[in-house]
């Protein structure tokens, strides 16, 4: 096929303009804003605020699936592409159900999302090397302090929903300022682990690999991935942090008292005032 | 005709573009504390937005929660990334405060529910000094008492006829 002399140039031009296009895409900084944006405009438009917008809701949808997109895009690449699948199943998982548990009007659903995120938080925790966290995080949290919130509920939510679960305060003054945290984070995080500081820390990365083919037992395998893990765990518990432990033991039984006696002394106060206990 | 300056292309360069550059020389360990990272500040952060939207007292505590695992992730990854026990052993004492926050937390909001009828965290908006002037951001609407229907369970089987004489006898003196 053979094109017209008169608009080859054309051409060639559109191919360089869009050769820059692609190269600012190819930016992570790009890609970082462009999530962050479509993740606050996303969560505004989700937030409630009251009245009913039908239309609200999917392009919020489709914003947050833009932004995760580009997170995703722009996370760095892993060692294995079965591990990098893992990872970004169960950091979507949690991030995806995080965004419900904020988003959504009933609170028994926002409890039940929050469970959600808590199982993709914990596969995180997996990924992450850390079984006996991932196990904790769903047995303390998913089993005892979940259950706890949907006692609360029970007791204090009106069936239906209440006036002040479907409106929310200030819903884009906070979509704004979690677009400032979030893209201050990843900019310094994005520092921390840029191809490029890399590079030009390269000589101290060299003479730090000098020291460690000078002192092999320094370069042992870290504990956390032999196969004792949770052993070598609790060693690391009950030995360093023997005392810290003490303390949290203290810390537990002090707010069981505490609670038990602000909900008597808040009865004996709800008597004496003639108002009715629960 | 050069296919890579089709128009069509252009998606798949910029993807290939973005794989290429994104996925330079960084180490698999870096890589993983770099997402890992990345996680918990956008937990955080979601966190954060829904204690300053939400105002369901219930829902801003799920969202504090959230705050804590967000850091939960940050703590591990660095654990991860340095190999030694640190930020683990910092998670299961976070785990600890968060029970302990959980149970007084959710006793205060009990008490507040039941002094004003409602989860709302704006019903404290009055709290003050009382010498100083009340300022109300936001009038709240009257508590109907009438169409609040509180959840119940629904009646299963059939009530057991009572036996008087029974109930009046002790079983132990």
């Amino acid at each position: 096929m053979t094109l017209p002399v008169s608009l080859s140039p054309l051409l060639a031009v559109n191919a360089t303009l869009l050769a820059d296009v692609g190269q600012v895409a190819a930016q992570p900084r790009w890609l970082m804003a462009i999530a962050v944006a479509a993740a606050a405009v996303s969560l505004w438009l989700l937030l409630p605020k009251g009245l009913e917008n039908r239309r609200a809701r999917p392009i919020g949808v489709v914003l947050g699936s833009i932004a995760l997109a580009c997170f995703a895009l722009a996370g760095r690449r892993l060692g294995s592409l079965g591990e990098e699948a893992v990872f970004l199943l169960v950091a979507g998982v949690a991030v995806v159900s995080a965004t419900a548990t904020i988003v959504t009007r009933s609170p028994v659903y926002a409890a039940i999302w929050f469970a959600m995120t808590l199982a993709g938080v914990s596969g995180v925790l997996l990924v992450l090397d850390a079984q006996f966290l991932g196990v904790a995080t769903i047995v303390v949290y998913a089993g005892a302090i979940l259950v706890m919130f949907l006692f609360v509920l029970m007791l204090a939510q009106p069936s239906g929903l209440a006036s002040y679960d479907r409106v929310s305060s200030e819903p884009m003054l906070a979509a704004i300022a979690g677009a400032v945290l979030v893209g201050l984070l990843t900019v310094s995080i994005g520092r921390l682990s840029a191809p490029a500081a890399l590079e030009g820390d390269q000589s101290v990365a060299q003479t730090e690999a000098e020291e460690a083919a000078a002192a092999p037992t320094a370069v042992a395998a870290p504990d956390q991935l032999r196969d004792d893990h949770v052993a070598r765990l609790g060693g690391e518990l009950f030995g360093r942090h023997l005392v810290a432990v003490e303390a949290a033991g203290v810390l537990l039984f002090v707010a069981l008292v505490g609670a038990i006696a602000v909900v008597t002394r808040g009865e004996a106060a709800a008597l004496a005032e003639g108002r009715p206990t629960r | 005709m050069n296919p890579v300056t089709t128009p069509f292309m252009f998606p798949v360069l910029a993807v290939e573009n973005a794989a290429t550059a994104v996925a330079t020389v960084v180490s698999p360990a870096m890589g993983m504390l770099h997402n890992g990272l990345l996680v918990g500040a956008i937990l955080f952060t979601l966190g954060l937005v829904g204690i300053l939207t939400r105002r369901n007292m219930i829902v801003m505590f799920l969202s504090a929660e959230l705050m804590l695992q967000g850091v939960s992730v940050s703590l591990v990854s660095w654990s991860r990334f340095h190999g030694d026990w640190g930020g683990q052993m910092l998670v299961i004492f976070v785990l600890t405060v968060a029970a302990c926050e959980a149970a007084v937390a959710l006793v205060f909001v009990l008490q507040a529910f039941s002094r004003t009828g409602r989860l709302d965290a704006n019903a404290w908006q009055s709290l003050r000094e009382a010498v100083l002037p009340q300022t109300i951001d936001q009038a709240l609407p009257p508590i109907d008492s009438a169409a609040t229907q509180w959840p119940t369970l629904t009646p299963a089987g059939v009530e057991p006829v009572r036996d008087e004489e029974a109930l009046l006898e002790r079983e132990h003196v």
